[in-house]
């Protein structure tokens, strides 16, 4: 997963007044495990209790509602205020939150060395072709009719992506789980690298619903089926993505 | 007391246990005393990643009316191989497997880090979850899209072998058959036809001959499928599944001008439990309703379809003028109590701009352990997070939700069970340790908690029965023993048992010490839910009232005073912020049902009755804190001192978190003064509470609401309603009664409130 997968949308303030933002996939998982930061949970106890005998208001009265000074002072310049530093640099106080960007969230599992695949447009036929080849290999062993569900939904996922309908993310993210399966297929199977196809499926479903609800669960239900099979059969000279592409072309 | 705090916050930690006291006080008469009762709250799966599950059967007391757990506190004799049970003082032989245990080498169980310890036990096979979704297809075609894109989601969320089925109401309610190929077919029942459990099932084809596994088992059929074709596993039927959500239509029934959509959610819940209670009773299940608004037509009905007529407010409840109110609670309740028994939790995802019905729903999810989530349309991300956090997994990769909880408490003989509150139902299981005064759900030692979360939360109250003058030995400790079964959600059964103890303390000669082993926090909750609890079915000032004597009570023990001299008071540092939390709980949406509609009171309140105790105080008393140039952020006093035009707020109530911009860092902030480089502390400064804030809204179930906002802003009433206003003097001593009954009175600032609780805690004529 991409660092450009862990983004934050404004919420929709047209539908639901002061809906919260929106945290994408890989940011929410990131959190769920990560380290917590000191929880914001102090309070200060009212000045009457504190023993002293008459209530020292311990705030300072509030500043009357006048209008600003003109011209309006600006803030404590960078370079004079020596508390920059304090607030930039200096390691958090127990309990009390550091004035910091927080650091950039660690990349989820790294599925493979992108030879530069994030910049570059990723190839709809070559993604489809992994995806067919892993089709192929699935047709001796699941039910035909799953099968061709599977395959009209890649179809449709196909078409979508050279009608221009799938945005960057998307294309790129795909290009991103296929080229998990070939690596195992090609080797042994290691359930860890089916979880990652798996996780990248879950990220684009969550982040992108409107644009992959239809044909995701057809690719869903590949990698579970590829993940169960035989992997001497993948190493058939059948299952070439070639000869696959017509046969699924012509299956009905 | 530093050292308190230690051991409170380590016995949380350890065990998800916090007392209101840690010292008790060793009679009857002197617990009374002491006001608040010896009491606690216990988060039952509190996540422990540092405890990892034993994989055999609990060690039980042998005697019938005890049946204890092996714990750390037992006696054991390692060359015998006998233990005895600290709670009946049974001596019970160890098992032929601990045969190799002595001194040195002791199990788990037995060692005081264990004092809560996990057992994984094998019993029978094991029982996938299920997810039963019921949607309401009276939606704008808007939201139904979001809502079926959701569902969609949902389903690569689910758990691969969970078995999944989908019911869609309207004016008819329709029961989907998922099977794997050709045509879908459903069944349709009227709206409004009641139907008992026997009738649903026979009409949906469920009732087999007599095939009923060994007691209180589930069924293991040998093909799920078969048996049912309402549920199958999401792996076979994800793709028919997601095709059949995306093919959801808007109900078909017109509706006319000025009139409400026709809405059967009574029946559509009574089909979705009886059809759970026919198939798979005794297995954890998650009933989830989808709804867009109230039910208007059938058993359950909340408003009738006359939009004219406006659904039921607090004066049309104390005016005792909602005609469907009381109908609809119980035929809701009667839905629950059944669901409750089954072991199936129902949750409820309400989005409207309107009241849906949850104050008449609410005991779905209440008493199963769902979850109740309100927003304003599906088309948000305050629901669509919400939902996909239902979701969420531990560190492990495993879901954090967990099913079919029992929580059994056992004490020692000087103690009894008075009950619980939380989300839970009684299993009415008497015995020795069952107390005659209940407070919350009581005369049990047993209670069912159908839904259950690492953070789920229940508060435990106790009675010490010893009588006055019957001597505790010297050092002596009662001990309780909390016993939770349930079903994790990767399936298999475990035991999670807690066994906490703490000394008796004589309350003549002991009184500091017992004042300063008070948790003030956890009382402060303890008490709230209490109040909570009464406010369902007492009046609004009664529970005030109430709540204020306990106060003036508590104060009038425990305070330092001269007599008829209020400005000697003072309290210990043990009970400094008790006061103001009790004042900050008489000002909040649970207490106070003016501002909010009866549906949003609702939902508070399911919230507050189950979050763990840091969830509970934000919740009673929200969270300020500064941001400044002066120095690091800082928590500040929740009162209308602390907002000054060059600070920034960040408050979180748990429900909201709202960023308040004072006035002089809003014109800066508009003036741009961020963009430019030698005023990269104020950027920074701008960013430091949003990324708190991100903190918080990454976490949080249910995802809250999020507010930006400035001096001026309109949005900015969250803050100012919030805060104390000291700064604006009520002037209310008119109101505030120097005899008769001690009311502490409404809108007062905290300062009016302390000069009141002190003028009488002081008072000679109590």
């Amino acid at each position: 997963m991409e660092a450009e997968d862990l983004y934050i949308k404004p919420g929709n303030h047209e539908r639901g007044w002061n809906d919260p933002p929106q945290f994408s996939y890989g940011l929410q998982t990131a959190a769920q495990g990560g380290p917590k930061r000191a929880p914001l949970n102090k309070r200060v106890p009212p000045p009457q209790l504190t023993g002293s005998l008459c209530p020292v208001s311990r705030a300072t009265p509030m500043i009357p509602f006048s209008p600003p000074s003109n011209p309006l002072a600006p803030p404590p310049c960078s370079m004079n205020t020596p508390l920059q530093s304090c607030l930039v640099a200096a390691p958090p106080i127990s309990g009390m939150m550091m004035a910091m960007p927080p650091p950039p969230c660690p990349v989820v599992e790294q599925t493979h060395s992108a030879s530069g695949q994030s910049e570059s447009e990723p190839d709809v036929d070559d993604v489809v072709a992994l995806l067919n080849w892993a089709l192929a290999a699935c047709r001796h062993t699941v039910k035909k009719q799953v099968c061709d569900d599977v395959a009209k939904r890649l179809k449709l996922f196909e078409d979508m992506w050279k009608s221009g309908k799938l945005s960057l993310p998307v294309r790129r993210r795909m290009n991103g789980l296929v080229q998990v399966c070939p690596v195992l297929l090609l080797s042994e199977l290691k359930s860890r690298n089916w979880d990652a196809a798996d996780e990248i499926h879950r990220a684009l479903i969550v982040d992108h619903v409107n644009e992959v609800s239809q044909w995701m669960v057809g690719v869903k239900r590949l990698i579970a089926e590829t993940r169960n099979l035989n992997p001497d059969l993948l190493h058939t000279p059948e299952a070439d993505p070639i000869i696959d592409n017509r046969s699924t072309a012509d299956s009905e | 007391m530093a050292t308190y705090q230690e051991f409170i916050q380590q016995n949380e930690d350890r065990d998800g246990v916090r007392f209101s006291w840690n010292l008790w006080p060793s009679s009857r008469l002197e617990a009374t005393r002491l006001v608040v009762p010896v009491s606690c709250l216990f988060t039952p799966l509190k996540e422990r990643p540092d405890l990892p599950p034993v994989q055999y059967e609990p060690v039980l007391c042998s005697r019938a009316n005890c049946k204890a757990v092996l714990n750390p506190l037992c006696q054991v004799d390692f060359r015998a191989k006998i233990w005895a049970c600290n709670f009946c003082f049974q001596r019970n032989p160890f098992p032929p497997s601990y045969a190799g245990i002595s001194d040195v080498n002791q199990p788990a169980e037995l060692m005081p880090q264990f004092s809560t310890i996990e057992y994984i036990v094998q019993r029978g096979p094991p029982t996938p979850l299920i997810f039963l979704y019921v949607v309401d297809t009276c939606l704008e075609e808007e939201d139904l899209q979001a809502l079926r894109e959701s569902l969609q989601m949902s389903l690569s969320l689910l758990p691969p072998n969970a078995l999944v089925g989908l019911i869609t109401f309207g004016r008819m309610v329709q029961v989907h058959e998922l099977s794997c190929e050709g045509i879908a077919k459903s069944y349709v029942f009227r709206g409004t036809k009641e139907l008992s459990a026997k009738q649903i099932q026979e009409m949906l084809g469920l009732m087999k001959p007599a095939a009923s596994g060994p007691q209180g088992r589930p069924v293991a059929p040998q093909d799920p499928s078969a048996t049912c074709r309402f549920l199958q596993p999401v792996h076979k039927v994800d793709m028919n599944l997601t095709d059949l959500l995306g093919e959801l239509q808007r109900d078909p029934w017109p509706v006319p001008q000025g009139k409400r959509p026709l809405r059967s959610t009574g029946i559509a819940m009574s089909i979705a439990v009886g059809l759970l209670e026919g198939t798979y009773p005794n297995t954890g299940a998650r009933v989830m309703l989808f709804t867009g608004g109230p039910p208007t037509q059938g058993p359950g009905m909340v408003v009738g379809d006359e939009l004219k007529t406006p659904i039921r407010s607090w004066h049309d409840i104390t005016k005792d003028n909602a005609r469907h109110l009381k109908k609809a609670t119980k035929y809701y309740e009667a839905l629950a109590s059944r669901a409750a028994v089954n072991g199936h939790s129902i949750d409820i995802y309400a989005c409207a701009l309107d009241q849906t019905g949850l104050l008449e729903m609410k005991c779905l999810s209440n008493l199963t352990g769902g979850h109740i989530s309100m927003g304003d349309s599906f088309n948000t991300s305050l629901f669509k997070q919400t939902f996909q956090r239902v979701f969420s997994k531990d560190y492990n990769g495993d879901f954090r939700m967990a099913f079919g909880g029992t929580l059994e408490v056992k004490t020692s003989r000087e103690l009894k069970v008075s009950g619980a509150i939380g989300p839970c139902v009684s299993l009415n299981a008497k015995g020795p340790c069952v107390s005659e005064n209940e407070l919350g759900v009581g005369g049990t030692t047993q209670w069912k908690i159908c839904g259950l979360s690492p953070s789920t939360t229940l508060a435990l109250y106790f009675e010490v029965v010893n009588q006055h003058n019957a001597p505790i030995p010297q050092g002596g400790r009662g001990a309780i023993q909390f016993v939770t079964q349930y079903q994790h959600s990767n399936t298999q059964k475990r035991i999670r048992v807690t066994t906490i103890a703490r000394n008796w303390a004589d309350a003549q000669s002991q009184i500091q010490h017992i004042e300063s082993s008070f948790d003030q926090e956890a009382s402060a909750v303890i008490m709230a839910r209490l109040g909570v609890f009464r406010a369902e079915s007492e009046d609004g000032p009664d529970v005030l009232r109430w709540l204020d004597r306990q106060l003036i009570r508590l104060c009038q023990k425990f305070g330092q005073f001269n007599k008829d001299d209020p400005t000697s008071f003072k309290l210990s540092e043990s009970l400094s912020l008790y006061p103001q939390f009790m004042f900050h709980l008489r000002r909040s949406p649970f207490l106070q049902v003016f501002n909010n509609s009866p549906d949003e009171c609702s939902y508070y309140r399911h919230h507050f009755v189950r979050q763990d105790l840091t969830q509970s105080l934000i919740m009673i008393q929200p969270i300020l804190y500064s941001y400044s140039f002066h120095g690091p952020p800082e928590p500040v006093l929740l009162d209308s001192g602390s907002i000054l035009p060059d600070r920034i707020l960040l408050m979180d109530t748990f429900f909201q978190l709202v960023i308040y911009h004072g006035e002089t860092i809003a014109q800066w902030r508009k003036a741009g003064y961020q963009e430019q480089p030698e005023y990269e502390n104020f950027k920074h400064l701008l960013v430091a509470p949003l990324d708190d804030a991100q903190e918080i809204l990454q976490n949080r179930f249910p995802m809250p609401r999020y507010i930006d906002t400035e001096h001026g802003g309109s949005q900015a009433r969250f803050l100012l309603s919030k805060v104390n206003p000291s700064q604006t003097h009520n002037n209310l001593y008119a109101w505030g009664q120097e005899t008769g009954a001690p009311i502490l009175t409404d809108d007062v600032s905290l300062q009016v409130f302390m000069d009141h609780l002190k003028k009488l805690a002081v008072s000679s004529a109590a």
